[in-house]
Formats: C-alpha cells, structure tokens, sequence
C-alpha cells in the first residue's frame, strides 16, 4: 500500500471532530471527555486524526512540501487509536490509523526521518533490541530461572519478554514471576534467551515498514525451531504485533497475553488465588491490548459501488474498531484477588486515554509522552484508588517515571505483580 | 498574501508562540472542510487558505486581536468546532481563529436553569454536566460534537428535543460579544450588570443583529461567552451505557420511552404533528432514521446493531424478509420520545399517545419496540452523539428544501422534495435510498408549532461526477422551489458560498430592505470590512 491508495480516506473526513473526543455516549465530564492526546497537547487541527487526513490529502496534491513542523505532525502521535475508534463510531469508509502509519512510511521512504529515532533505529539493526543495550545481554533477565531454553529444547509455549521487561531492571522481575506463574501451573512453556528479538512492532508504528519483516522471520524461525505452538507474552506491544502484525505478512501462531493466560488458569484453578492484597486500583487499558489488541482477520478485496453511489469491500472487509479488544481477562483477574477492589476511571476498554509511550513519542518527545501520562494519573486519582494497574511494560515505566518526575503520589504496578502478591 | 511581519509578530505577542501559526500543512488542515467540494475550483476539498490560525484563550486576548486586525486590515473568521464550511475562511487574506482553547462552562445556575459557557463548550460535553444536576440542554441537529455558544449565537439552533427544550436560540440569555469593531458589547440582562437571565434587558436587545434567524455565522465579531436556558431531565445523572461499539445503548428508568410512530399516509402524519402540539406531550419529536432514505435506511440501522457487521454487508441486510417487512412498516414514520416527570406524567402522555394514534390510524413501529432497539435509540436521539452517521454512505451529503413552517406548509413542498431527486437516485450520480430521505424537527420551537424537512441526497465525496451531480441536484432543487413560489433551502445558502460578488448582488436585491439595513449595521460595527459576505450585505447603488 502507498499513501495514494488512501487518497478516498482522506477525502472522505467530514471533519467532525469526533476523533478529538470519546464516543459521546460516554462522557460523563467536562474534565475527561477529550481522547486525543496529539491535539490536546499541540492544540491546532492539523493534530487531530481529522487534520491530518487533510494533511495526507494536501501532500498528495502537492499543496505542502516536507519540513519540520510536517514531521512534527506526523510523529507527534501515539498511534494508540483512540481516535479510529471514535471515528469509527460513524463511519465504515475511513482507515484513519493506516492513514497515519501510511503518511510515516512515506516520509521515512523518503528520508524524511526524526532524528531523534535515529540511535534507535541504528541500535535496532545492530543489537534487535529498542533499548539502545547489547544484545548479548538479551536474555540476563532470565538468569537462574528454572524454565526450559529453548533454544537448547522444545516446548508447546514461548514466553517472549519483549524488549522492555528483559532490559529494563525494575520490570525483569515482573517477567520472571510470570513466566515462573505459568510453568508452575503446567504450562510447557520456555523462553529464547538471547535468541528472542524485538519484536519489530514499535519501530513499525514509527514508519519503519521492512524492519517488521526481518524482526517477524528471525522471531518466528526460532520459534518453529523450538516447536512453539503457543507465544505468550507479558507485553502489550508485542501482542499487538504478533496477533495483528504477523499474520498480515504472513506469519501465524496463536498468541496469548499473560493477563489472558492467567484468567484462563485461575478459572480452571490451576492459579489460586489466596492472599489478600487490601489495595483499591483502577485498571488502564493499554492500547494495544485493548482496542489495537483485536486479531487479524485475513482479508482480500476490491471495491465498488452499490445503490448508485455507496463504495464497499467485496467481500465485506473486516473492521477493526476496538469493539473485541482484551479488556475482561485483565478486570477479571483483578477481581480475583482477595481484598482488592476495582475502581473504573471514565475513559476505559476501547476509549481509553493513551498512556503516552507508544508511536515513538516517549523516544522523540518526551515532555509529551510524561504530560499524556499524567493527564492519566490525574483520571486515576480521580477514582479515589491507591495504584494504577496495567499489563504493559510500556505504560508501566512512562506511568512510574511521570509519578517520580512530577511527585504524583499513586502506585503504578503491573498485573503480574499484584498477582504475585495474592499468590 | 502572507501576513506582514509587523502584523505576525503583533499578533503573536497577544497570544504567544505556541498559539499561532501559518506554516502550510497546518493552514490547511484549517482550509479543509465538508461542502468545500460543491463551490470550489476543481472540486477541491479545500477553501482558501488562511494566512494564519491563531488560538485565543481569552476575551481579552481575542479583542486584541480584533483590534490588530482592523489595525492592519486583516480579515478575521472565528470557529468553534468548524463543522461546517462558512466557519472557514472564504477569500484569501483570511486569518483564522480557533476557539478551541475557549472551553469553559463558566456557571451552571441550577436554580435559575441556565448555563454560561465559552465558545469550545461542546453539547454532548455541557450535556454530561447539566445532567449531573437534574437538568438537560438543547443538542441541536448537529448533535453532540458541536458548540452550544454556535447554536445559540451564530447559526439556527434547532434540534430533537426542541419541541421540549426550545432552540438554542430562542434558549439565549445573553451574550459577550467582540464586535468587528475591537469592542466588546453584553448583551442582554448581563449588559447592565444583572446577571444572565434575559437576552433582552435590562441592557441591550442586540438579538435581531448579533442571532436573526441563521446568525451572522461569523461575518459579524466574535461571541465569546453566552447563557443559555435549560431545561428539567427527570433521568439519571449519567447516561448508563450498555452494548458493543459502534451500537452503544442506554436503559434508562420507566418514565422513558422511545417510538418510532408510523402512518399509513403522510396526511394522517401531518395531523399527528398537529396533535403532539395541541397536547404537550413529547421530550424528542424528530423525524431521524428516515434520514438515510426510507428504503435503505431500515437496512443500515438493522447492521448497525450488529457489531460483526459494516456498511459492506447492507445489502444482505435489505434481501431479509424481516428487514423489508421493517421497511415497509416504517415507510411514513418519525420519532417520539416521551419522558415523564413522574410516574402517572408518563402514563398520561402514553395515553394521549394512544388516542392519536388511534385518531390518525398510526402505529408503533414493533421492531423499535425490543427493548434493546429502544434503548439504542434513547440513547442515540438523547444524546446525539452519533450524527456522522449523515456521512456513514459516502463521505458527502446535502440537506435541501428544509423549509420551516407549519406542517400543512411542509407538507406541500414533500412531495416537491421527492420528485426533484428521484431522478438524481434513479440515474445513479446520488446513493438511490429512497426518494423519501427526509428529516427534521417535528416541532422545531418549545411546544410545538411549526416543523421541517430537510431532503438528504448523499453523493460519493471521492467522486468528481457524484459531486458535480450534488451541485446540479441543488440548483435543480432551486428551480424547482422557484416554480413553485418557495424560497430555496439550505441548498440556496450552500451555493451562495462559491458565489461571485455580482450574482449575490443579485439574490440579496431580493430583499432589499434586510440587506440594505444590514450594510448600514455593518458600516457601522465593522468598518474595516473585517468580516465576510456570512453577514450579507447589498452594496449602495
Ligand atoms: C450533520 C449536521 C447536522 C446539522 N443539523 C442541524 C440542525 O438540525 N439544526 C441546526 O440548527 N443546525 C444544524 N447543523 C448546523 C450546525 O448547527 C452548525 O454547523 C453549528 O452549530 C455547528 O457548530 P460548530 O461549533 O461546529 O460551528 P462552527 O462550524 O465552528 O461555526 C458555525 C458558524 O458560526 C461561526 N462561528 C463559530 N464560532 C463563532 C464564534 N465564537 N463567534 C462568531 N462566530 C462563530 C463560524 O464562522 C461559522 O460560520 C448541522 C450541521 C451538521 C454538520
Ligand atoms: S477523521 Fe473521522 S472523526 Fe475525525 S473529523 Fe474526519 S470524519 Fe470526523
Ligand atoms: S493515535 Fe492517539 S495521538 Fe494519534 S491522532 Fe489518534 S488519538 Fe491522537
């Protein structure tokens, strides 16, 4: 695909305004209506989804050439979705996200690029990981742990950490608790060590289109190798890659989070849940488990028009719009654990407010990345609960670094760990 | 014509670097706009570019503005949400202000029921809040996404719950208004100090000049801040939201009901509205789901609550029996949502209901009935969230005819709607929905009284020829109404937009006392000439 063939995207925006706002039907304040971080921090059109159909429209036509304010309203966006999902609310004729990503791969085909992704991007090539470390030290987060290698055995599961659970020191444990949960409760599981790579998503999202495929075929080699059936993994970035991504270029495997995994095992008792952890929480959808987390549907066709003027998909195309994302397992597993409670803030499931890390904001625009973050914080304490909850290591580490840099006072913690806790 | 940089930086120091803007990608983000392809060059979906966007966070800071601009001649177009091409600019040498950041509600006087806001306070937003109080707000046709402060001051103002809640602009109860001029004029009650209760004193009655009918829809100052009544929601305080996006719906307490009232000809309908008026009963009274044509309509608001479903899949939908029987059943019908006050209110109202139905022969649509349909559509016509649903077919629509009067005059210009598009529908260059699309209010004023319809025509927003037939539809439209001594609808106000100067000499001459007394007004209040042809004027002979 190239941006040309979303030219009828583009020129379909009827400029509502809906992608700036949760669906209607759900707001129930002034103070959290708002879903798009981009325009709430930039403040002019060009930064909602709306604005920047008009944007992609204008380059097609030649109206605008590249500088840097177009980058800026290219890049500063977490391609979290919140406002395809309003979007969406209306309309079946708008692929507003791929527009976007569409806009990224053509600037960075055409050496437009941030150059604040450039180290990573390099580090990328060089060491298959986003965390600008060595990738000999890939697999240290494991270090000691009692679970199969697989790239010395076989096993049915792959647990695969992803980047930031194997580098980042603070979320190594959370991993290890995980992958240890689930060999206990049975599962023929085992983890790649330093043979797992990034999984290519994020840079994807970043307009970086070929490093998908060349993370997907090393991913996946190893993984057939090892006979993986199953990939597990605690990470929301990945899920998304793996079960949307892959399968698009060609690459399938069942995919599970650990969130689901672990609903699953606690409804057939092989997890028990025993102690109680009195805490009250609200739970933060992370993107990319929530309304990007739906799965691939394979999909071929071609359009025409019905009733005259109508354009439609034959056969019908499937539409991702946040409606069958992950969002129970998650609150079900909270509300297993004893003594816990749950508190909902007002923009949750498929319209939740972004946690601020994703789109390749935290790498390029930090300040906008912390400010998204603590307009979440804000909606949590709002709630009244003592910690913030979420299954992504992404949103996890922005959440903690915004409480310590701002001084906010809430817990952040992964669902893992409050498991753990009741274990 | 990019702005001079003596003007530029004048400009930025009132509202700071971060608030102003002329680089191209962003203006024309600003130039881009609905309609923008029936009156420019090219079908192009841009109007012209602004010079530059600017973002006000503050009265004070948007009369500096003004005042900057008649400084150094510079044309100036306020929006709010920008939802409609007349809030863009119409020439070159336009610079555009963006009232986003404008976004308070100031004050809700529970006791007195009213509400002031700013610019960017949007409807499904001001709603949310009022409701926490017991109290509702009229969402006008444009639903929840698009500013009260608009409906009340610039533009009509009419919606579902009009016939409940009045129209925003009868709801007004003063304005804060920047006049072309740089001054600042309140409006009303609050112009002597008195509080927001009267937009016609004690202080000045500016009603007919700064609202009139459709508004000065920005060619005359800027409205900065306005009151607005509101009315008794006997309901919960939020919305309880059930369902699977994209068909979210709301079960709300037995003293609600949502109807889809059916006829079996359009006098019995008429007489129905007649009816509705002469009793008072009625919350929401909207002709809605015919909208996307009485025979496809049906179809698409049957996938629609199937969240496994699109818009590709609708002609399965219209193949099922069930769904033509629906159809048929529907054909002549509007919607009707009854809210008691108390328990024996609503079953008063269900009463009298039943005796005009039995009066006119209508009936109660049964499918509407289940209670999950009935609790989409509470949902949908209470809160009005869902009105890019106008563009769910093709990206583009018009509305035409939409005439507001009593319903025997309505009723004369139906049939006159529905022939001028047959033939639109039936060639293919419009989406062939039914030749009845019509919608509108069934009492667009607080008790009733007179009603509209709007005739929708859907064409393919991607298409040059679908396009081009939209234009030909609309002027077809106006030839029609003028054989037939109607004045042209909306359809009349969207071309006047890509008119030249000559030819809208030539319509205003029409009415040459109106536009004369408005060139007076605004040699007046506007002397630089920094607003546009929005407030229509006739040049001096
Ligand atoms: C799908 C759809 C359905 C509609 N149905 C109805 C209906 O049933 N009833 C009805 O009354 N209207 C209807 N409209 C029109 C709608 O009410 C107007 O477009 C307007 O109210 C939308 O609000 P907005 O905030 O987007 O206005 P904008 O597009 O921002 O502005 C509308 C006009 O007001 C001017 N303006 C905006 N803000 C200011 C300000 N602060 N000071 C001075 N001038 C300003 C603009 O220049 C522009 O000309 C409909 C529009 C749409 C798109
Ligand atoms: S992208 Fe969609 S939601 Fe946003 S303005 Fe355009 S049509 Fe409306
Ligand atoms: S992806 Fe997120 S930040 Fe980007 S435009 Fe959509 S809502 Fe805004």
């Amino acid at each position: 695909m190239a941006l040309e063939d979303y030219r009828d995207d583009c020129t379909n925006c009827s400029r509502c305004s809906y992608c700036k706002w949760i669906p209607f039907d759900h707001i129930k304040s002034a103070r959290f209506a708002r879903a798009c971080p981009s325009m709430e921090y930039c403040n002019f059109q060009a930064y909602s989804l709306g604005g920047r159909l008009s944007v992609g429209l204008s380059l097609l036509e030649g109206r605008i050439g590249y500088n840097d304010e177009l980058k800026d309203i290219v890049w500063k966006c977490q391609m979290g979705g919140a406002c395809d999902v309003s979007d969406k609310i209306c309309r079946y004729n708008i692929e507003g996200l791929e527009v976007m990503r569409e806009m990224r791969f053509k600037l960075v085909e055409d050496g437009q690029t941030l150059p604040q992704h450039k180290p990573y991007i390099d580090n990328l090539h060089k060491e298959e990981n986003m965390m600008m470390e060595p990738g000999v030290n890939r697999g240290k987060w494991a270090d000691g742990l009692d679970v199969k290698n697989l790239a010395e055995e076989k096993a049915a599961v792959v647990f695969h950490a992803g980047c930031r659970y194997s580098y980042a020191e603070g979320l190594q444990k959370t991993a290890r608790m995980a992958v240890m949960m689930l060999r206990d409760a049975g599962v023929d599981i085992g983890i790649m060590g330093e043979n797992e790579s990034c999984c290519g998503g994020r840079v994807y999202q970043w307009g970086y289109r070929k490093e998908l495929n060349g993370c997907a075929r090393k991913n996946t080699r190893v993984w057939a190798d090892a006979g993986v059936k199953t990939v597990v993994t605690p990470c929301a970035e990945c899920y998304y890659t793996f079960k949307r991504l892959y399968p698009e270029i060609g690459f399938t495997f069942e995919v599970i989070h650990v969130v689901e995994y672990i609903n699953r095992l606690i409804k057939e008792g092989k997890i028990k849940l025993t102690r109680s952890v009195p805490l009250t929480v609200t739970y933060h959808d992370p993107c990319h488990l929530g309304r990007l987390g739906e799965p691939y549907v394979p999909w071929q066709g071609t359009r025409e028009k019905i009733y005259g003027q109508i354009p439609v998909w034959k056969p019908s195309k499937p539409r991702y719009n946040g409606a069958w994302g992950v969002y129970d397992a998650p609150r079900n597993v909270l509300k297993s654990i004893p003594g816990l409670a749950l508190v909902e803030m007002e923009r949750i499931r498929e319209y939740a407010w972004c946690c601020g890390a994703g789109g390749g904001v935290l790498e390029a625009y930090p300040d906008f990345a912390a400010w998204t973050a603590a307009e979440r914080l804000a909606e949590a304490k709002a709630t009244g609960a003592e910690a913030i909850v979420s299954a992504c290591p992404w949103c996890e580490r922005n959440f903690a670094d915004t409480v310590k840099s701002q001084d906010e006072k809430i817990e952040v913690y992964d669902i893992i760990d409050l498991v753990q806790m009741a274990l | 014509m990019a702005l001079s940089r003596d003007a530029y930086r004048a400009l930025e120091d009132i509202v700071g670097p971060g608030y102003i803007s002329e680089d191209p990608a962003v203006m024309d983000s600003y130039a881009y706009q609905w309609l923008a392809e029936t009156v420019r060059p090219n079908q192009s979906k841009f109007m012209p570019r602004p010079e530059a966007a600017l973002l006000p966070g503050s009265t004070k800071e948007v009369q500096a503005i003004v005042r900057t601009c008649n400084k150094y001649k510079i044309k100036v177009k306020p929006y709010s949400t920008g939802w409609y091409f007349y809030g863009a600019p119409l020439t070159e040498g336009v610079i555009q202000l963006d009232m986003r950041r404008m976004d308070r509600i100031l004050e809700i006087d529970e006791k007195n029921m009213f509400a002031v806001i700013e610019p960017y306070a949007i409807a499904g937003v001001l709603q949310a809040e009022v409701m926490k109080r017991g109290l509702n707000c009229t969402v006008t046709g444009a639903g929840a996404s698009c500013s009260t402060l608009v409906g009340a001051t610039c533009y009509h103002g009419s919606g579902g719950t009009s016939i409940y809640t009045g129209e925003l602009r009868e709801n007004l109860l003063g304005a804060e208004w920047v006049m072309p001029n740089g001054e600042i004029l309140r409006t009303g009650s609050i112009g002597s100090g008195c509080g927001w209760f009267c937009a016609e004193g004690p202080g000045p009655s500016m009603r007919g000049i700064v609202r009139g009918a459709l508004g000065a829809r920005g060619g005359l100052g800027v409205y900065t801040k306005c009151a607005v009544k509101l009315s008794p929601w006997p309901g919960p305080v939020e919305f309880p939201v059930e369902g699977t996006a994209p068909a979210y719906r709301s079960p709300l307490p037995g003293n609600f009901r949502a109807y889809t009232l059916a006829f079996k000809d359009w006098d019995s309908l008429f007489e129905a509205y007649y009816r509705l008026y002469d009793n008072e009963i009625g919350y929401y009274a909207h002709r809605q789901w015919t909208m996307l044509g009485a025979d496809l309509g049906p179809a698409f608001w049957m996938l629609y609550q199937d969240p496994t479903k699109s818009l590709d899949d609708i002609e399965e939908f219209v193949q099922k029996q069930e769904v033509k029987e629906f159809t048929e059943e529907m054909r002549r019908s509007f919607q009707l949502v009854l809210v008691g006050m108390s328990q024996r209110d609503i079953e008063y109202q269900d009463k009298v209901l039943e005796r005009i139905l039995e009066e006119t022969g209508g009936w109660k649509v049964k499918k509407w009935l289940e209670p999950e349909m009935e609790q989409f559509a509470l949902l949908y016509l209470l809160r009005l969230g869902k009105k890019n649903l106008n563009f769910v077919y093709t990206g583009g629509w018009v509305g035409n005819f939409m005439q507001v009067g009593t319903p025997d005059f309505v009723k004369k210009y139906r049939p006159l709607a529905e022939d001028a598009t047959r033939e639109y529908q039936e060639k293919g260059l419009l989406v062939d929905c039914g030749s009845d699309s019509m919608m509108g209010c069934v009492g667009s004023i607080s008790g009733g009284g007179n009603c509209g319809l709007e005739q929708f025509g859907f064409y393919d927003v991607a298409d040059k020829v679908s396009t081009a037939a939209a234009v030909e539809w609309m002027k077809h439209c106006i030839q029609e109404e003028a054989m037939h001594n109607i004045p042209p609808g909306k359809e009349g106000m969207y071309l006047a937009v890509g008119k030249t100067h000559e030819e809208l000499q030539q319509d205003l001459a029409k009415q040459p006392a109106t536009h004369t007394w408005q060139r007076k007004i605004k040699q007046a209040l506007d002397p630089n000439d920094l607003g546009d042809r929005m407030y229509p004027t006739l040049d001096e002979r």
